[in-house]
């Protein structure tokens, strides 16, 4: 039993807070884990923003694929709570052993599943950026946008927001560090947040003028909110869920390579 | 890598398809896993707007793999058709198959279920949103 303890990393348990990142796609890892309660969304990034591939609660299992995908090292996927959520990590040292000791055709089936799960999350990605570019009316209204090549274009712009149907009252300073047409990340201080929720799904009318001077104005769903670079900031992105025609404008303007 | 050798110790029988001919029917209950040994099937599904293809597999592709866990009242979850030609597929002794699985840890059997599982969410994600692109 001593030195059992030695082999086997022992398995550590971690809580989150509703919209921490838990795993991020491209990283390097190999931890499984188990989610003891709580929920979590399981998504992959596309141009167009976040595209979710599954929702997982108590008892559901992630992070098993870069471990059974011998093929690959790094998260196929990110996966970020949605709520308080509290998970058991599987260290795979625990696991390595077994694994080797698995019958070939269970190896050989596990492997046939894998890959016809890649094909399909990717046939996902390519279905649902579809989906969200036709919706955020791009594609419809600006023929060429899909044969541009749209990026998140690095920012350091000053912007005012305030919550959607909120009073004049609110109205927060932040500073936006990243825009595409579909998204954009702004860094605020933590203070904002304790006056108003900052949480994923609120939304937030965001003011700022281009380095050009164009005014843009638009409407944003919170997809994350994480720590910014200093202590007292927070980095919130959100999704661009409306923006009137001059505003995409001169959006789309400032944008172009 | 070729499959056959690994596959012809579990062949329990294989069997001739044509074109169109329904392998596996969707919502029909069955404890076969399958292996695609010739020709190509299609993964369908019923949706709102008709039957959809959301996968072609090719030789050496397994089907069937929920039979794994043991549960035959489990429903199909999607219809395998035999594509353009002839089809072979080779039936898979499932209680040999059941008796490997069950061999394994019983973590590592967690995982591979959760894979086998995500796939069947995946299927049903993917024709909802060819469902919800048709209907613009």
């Amino acid at each position: 039993m001593a030195n059992n303890s030695s082999e086997a990393p022992p398995i550590v348990n971690l809580s989150y807070k509703k919209g921490d990142l838990i795993v991020r796609e491209g990283d390097y890892g190999v931890s499984i884990y188990k989610i003891m309660d709580g929920k979590v969304r399981v998504y992959r990034e596309s141009e167009s923003g976040e595209i979710s591939l599954a929702t997982l609660g108590e008892g559901d299992i992630f992070g098993e694929r870069t471990f059974l995908n011998r093929a690959s090292e790094t998260r196929s996927a990110s996966v970020r709570a949605l709520e308080d959520t509290k998970v058991e990590v599987w260290h795979t040292a625990r696991l390595s052993m077994a694994y080797n000791e698995i019958p070939p055709i269970i190896k050989y089936i596990t492997d046939q599943v894998m890959s016809r799960s890649i094909r399909m999350n990717n046939l996902i990605v390519q279905l649902a950026t579809k989906e969200q570019k036709r919706k955020a009316g791009i594609e419809k209204e600006d023929p060429l946008a899909s044969q541009r090549r749209f990026y998140r274009k690095k920012v350091d712009l000053f912007c005012h927001y305030r919550p959607t149907g909120a009073s004049s009252k609110f109205n927060f300073e932040g500073r936006v560090r990243d825009i595409s047409l579909t998204g954009l990340a702004i860094t605020v201080t933590r203070r904002n947040a304790a006056n108003v929720s900052h949480a994923i799904g609120d939304i937030f009318v965001v003011n700022t003028v281009l380095p050009n001077s164009k005014n843009v104005k638009l409407e944003a769903e919170v997809v994350t909110v994480g720590k910014g670079e200093k202590r007292e900031e927070l980095d919130v992105r959100m999704t661009i869920t409306d923006i009137a025609a001059g505003s995409k404008k001169s959006l789309g303007f400032f944008l172009m390579p | 890598m070729s499959a056959e050798p690994l596959m012809m110790a579990y062949l329990a029988s294989h069997e001739t398809y044509k074109a169109g001919d329904i392998i596996i029917e969707e919502g029909s209950k069955g404890d076969w896993v399958y292996v695609v040994l010739e020709g190509q099937v299609k993964v369908t599904k019923r949706t709102s707007v008709g039957m959809l293809t959301i996968d072609v597999l090719k030789k050496g592709s397994i089907f069937g793999e929920m039979a794994l866990f043991g549960n035959a009242l489990q429903a199909r979850s999607a219809s395998v058709i035999a594509a353009d030609g002839n089809a072979r597929v080779g039936v898979l002794d499932t209680r040999q198959l059941i008796e490997d699985y069950e061999s394994i840890a019983l973590e590592l059997r967690l995982l591979i279920k959760a894979l086998i599982m995500g796939l069947k969410e995946s299927n049903e994600k993917a024709a909802a949103l060819v469902v919800a692109a048709n209907k613009v």
